[in-house]
């Protein structure tokens, strides 16, 4: 029950929030990526500042510790395609599901091409890759 | 409707990982949550295995002889006989399949009430926005952009085994090399692709 409530909780609110600061606008992820308005970017960086105090805080204050993200050949590889992914379809895998709730329906597109994609690469990577790709969800 | 400034969104969006990691102790992943139902897809439920710490020492000590021959491993104990040693991180059980589909159609959720309280929401059949519809005038071209650059999106995340979430906000706060690597590639391809895009169309 408390996991399900954190994951409807967190999903809402994220959702809700990423609507709010316009990273579901196609526009508005474009004007970040061409420097045409900074205020996108600021979010992001003012975010990973407020995380980091928060990691330190909550690490002094409950003695938690942190599996390391692995780093693997794939890792800038990935990052770098993901990049030209987002810029053409304005979407990181969450902004997806917000533009469909928003009613921007082109976005069920861009939903079916990230399960598409997702899938290629495992079939590609178990074909010819040998590095362990264990995702981000167990960190 | 009228956007947030910049430090009320960095506050929420960091509001919203704190909350993720209290209340499941797991770190916000949005990427990593689709590899796992696809994988589920792939290959069915995954076996849940619950052992003790000195269960789960003996089966792999009882792997690697197998792989290697009798005398791969010592017999010797282990270094900590503490029982259930407090250091370390703890194996947290995977989420279900169904537990993921709901993060993502909370998601959903989240952009149809933020819409709602806007007055909305109102249905349009690609993406709203002077730029997009500007640069992919035709409902074709803009569906194959957006098609094409969603099978990007996540080829390319699954690959980095990361997204902006995982890497770019919680990975880089905790200083990981391997998602300011990834974050650096994923904002420099998205900059490059962008100029690109304003100086072709």
């Amino acid at each position: 029950m408390r996991e399900r409530v954190g994951v409807a909780v967190t999903g809402v609110v994220f959702g809700f929030s990423l609507s709010r600061i316009g990273f579901s606008s196609w526009d508005e992820v474009h004007r970040m990526f061409t420097f045409a308005d900074l205020r996108l970017l600021f979010t992001f960086m003012s975010a990973v500042v407020f995380l980091t105090l928060a990691w330190i805080a909550i690490a002094r204050l409950t003695g938690a510790t942190w599996a390391p993200r692995n780093l693997h050949p794939g890792t800038l590889a990935g990052g770098a395609l993901f990049g030209i992914g987002w810029a053409l379809s304005g979407a990181c895998p969450s902004i997806a599901m917000v533009q469909l709730g928003e009613g921007q329906l082109g976005a069920g597109l861009t939903l079916i091409g990230i399960v598409a994609g997702n899938w290629l690469y495992s079939v590609v990577h178990e074909r010819w890759f040998r590095w362990s790709a264990a995702s981000c969800v167990d960190a | 409707m009228q956007h947030w400034p910049w430090f009320v969104g960095g506050a929420a969006l960091a509001g919203v990982c704190v909350f993720h990691w209290l209340t499941l102790r797991r770190m916000l992943a949005v990427s990593g949550r689709f590899t796992a139902m696809i994988n589920r897809a792939r290959f069915g439920p995954e076996k849940q295995v619950e052992m003790t710490a000195e269960e789960l020492r003996a089966a792999m000590l009882a792997a690697t002889r197998e792989a290697f021959g009798p005398d791969a491993a010592p017999d010797a104990p282990p270094t900590s006989t503490k029982p259930e040693a407090k250091a370390g991180p703890t194996l947290t059980k995977q989420q279900s399949a169904g537990m993921h589909l709901l993060f993502l159609v909370a998601l959903l959720c989240g952009g149809l009430v933020s819409a709602f309280l806007a007055g909305g929401p109102s249905f349009s059949g690609g993406l709203r926005g002077e730029l997009f519809n500007g640069f992919f005038g035709g409902k074709a071209s803009s569906a194959a952009v957006l098609l094409f650059g969603g099978v990007l999106v996540g080829f390319g995340t699954r690959m980095a085994a990361g997204c902006t979430s995982g890497h770019g906000l919680c990975g880089v706060s905790r200083f990981q090399v391997g998602s300011l690597l990834a974050t650096m590639a994923f904002f420099g391809t998205g900059v490059l692709t962008s100029l690109l895009l304003r100086w072709l169309l």
